[in-house]
């Protein structure tokens, strides 16, 4: 089989690989928001919920967790799909990971400006919508760029689960050809390239609404 | 009537007690100085009057009510009381244009066009707007103290406080800064300054209070402060001021 051929076969995999990437990515960066404003809003009982969380998530494998999600679930009645096995554990895991990523940013932002905001009369929930949140991401950006690249490192564990993403295409592939050396090498480049293009999309978005002063992308 | 009416004013944080019993009045349209040594309460005085900080007991009246006491609504009374920080505090993030609309827009409830209007209007009093496309990051520490304070007239205040305006900036900075500040007196502004620096406060103010370990020790005119006044500390601190320490 040429290395045409083999790209061509694993390409049917890359759907399946940018859709589990984006839909743990999604979920990554909605958990880690939602934890980082409710860090900041300080309320008592749900720090130590938020400290278990990103204690559990950063502790225990992704593959352990997919797999508790995907086969354990439904010994308790509870049946997900692939990919919503794959969010609710790639997907928590990296929101873990990211909440903390938002914790430093948010430490990034000058407290002087958070205080003349008080002083002007905005509402804390105003304050962290306008002020705190813009600044924040900005400042997150490399950590996003280094926890979405883990994602898509992390993707292939979807075989796991029967999503026909590249690794899967490319193990149906190894066995019908015995093209392993072949084949994993253009499964490398083929994820090499998706990094780039996903590494180049972020760029592109961080360097619209990078202000000077403000980190770097 | 005063506009401003400081009353016993108490602020304790702890065993410490930074402000002992301030009395203070600024009239509609006057500017007063508050001249004291760094950890006399100045600024405290200030964060207590717009309610950064909780007042331990005294009275604080703005337009004849009083803003102290848990029914006061306190995000209104911020509204009416513009603050011009130290390190200016402009939004990173913004504009020099959006640093002035914020407010207008988010507090003003004012559309887009018509913050942005009122914008050009202050930012043109402060000669600032050949540069309100530029971000602070790009901006001079004297073009940010003007952007500052036309962030702070945009909601047109009462009253415009002034915390320790030129300790960032060089002297040629300074006597703009006193410029800017005699410009709002011509405009009726009333403003209430903290500093230690006696060049601004003769360039803007013909009395200045002077506040020592949270007490006002004089109110009198510079002249008098500064020339063998009766109270020691008083002299020692304008001794000191006016030799340049």
């Amino acid at each position: 089989m040429s290395a045409a051929e083999i790209f061509w076969q694993l390409l049917r995999g890359a759907p399946y690989t940018l859709l589990v990437t984006s839909v743990c990515a999604a979920t990554g960066l909605c958990v880690g928001l939602f934890v980082a404003a409710l860090r900041r809003a300080r309320i008592p009982g749900l720090q130590v919920i938020i400290a278990v969380y990103a204690y559990v998530f950063r502790g225990v494998p992704v593959l352990v967790l997919l797999f508790l999600a995907y086969f354990g679930l439904p010994s308790i009645g509870i049946k997900l799909s692939p990919l919503l096995a794959m969010a609710l554990s790639l997907g928590l895991t990296a929101g873990a990971y990211l909440a903390e990523v938002f914790r430093g940013a948010l430490a990034s932002v000058d407290t002087t400006e958070i205080i003349a905001a008080e002083a002007m009369g905005f509402s804390r929930l105003q304050i962290m919508r306008l002020v705190e949140f813009p600044q924040m991401l900005r400042f997150a950006v490399p950590g996003m760029i280094n926890e979405f690249t883990t994602i898509l490192k992390y993707s292939p564990f979807a075989y796991t689960v029967g999503i026909p993403e590249i690794t899967k295409q490319a193990t149906a592939l190894t066995a019908r050809t015995l093209q392993g050396i072949e084949i994993y090498l253009c499964v490398g480049l083929l994820y090499f390239a998706i990094y780039r293009v996903v590494l180049s999309t972020i760029r592109l978005v961080a360097s619209r609404y990078q202000v000077p002063g403000i980190g770097n992308s | 009537m005063a506009l401003l009416e400081v009353r016993d004013l108490v602020k304790r944080f702890g065993e410490t007690t930074i402000l002992n019993g301030v009395n203070l009045r600024v009239q509609k349209g006057e500017v007063k100085v508050v001249m004291g040594r760094s950890g006399s309460g100045k600024s405290t005085l200030l964060r207590c009057i717009n309610r950064l900080e909780e007042p331990t007991s005294g009275s604080i009246r703005l337009h004849d009510r009083e803003v102290t006491g848990p029914s006061v609504d306190i995000r209104a009374l911020r509204r009416s009381v513009g603050f011009v920080f130290q390190q200016f505090a402009l939004y990173r993030h913004l504009s020099v244009l959006d640093n002035v609309t914020l407010a207008l827009r988010h507090l003003g409830g004012l559309r887009r066009n018509e913050a942005e209007e009122k914008a050009r209007h202050e930012l043109a009093r402060v000669d600032m707007t050949e540069h309100r496309h530029k971000f602070p990051a790009e901006l001079s520490g004297g073009q940010k103290q003007r952007v500052a304070l036309a962030r702070a007239l945009a909601m047109d205040p009462d009253v415009v406080f002034f915390d320790e305006p030129t300790s960032a900036l060089d002297p040629l900075m300074c006597r703009e800064v006193a410029i800017l500040i005699n410009r709002l007196f011509v405009d009726g502004v009333t403003v209430l300054c903290v500093t230690h620096d006696l060049t601004l406060a003769r360039l803007i103010s013909d009395r200045v209070i002077f506040l020592d370990r949270g007490r006002v020790c004089a109110e009198d005119a510079i002249e008098n402060l500064s020339s063998g006044h009766a109270d020691p500390r008083v002299q020692e601190f304008f001794g000191q001021e006016a030799s340049g320490r």
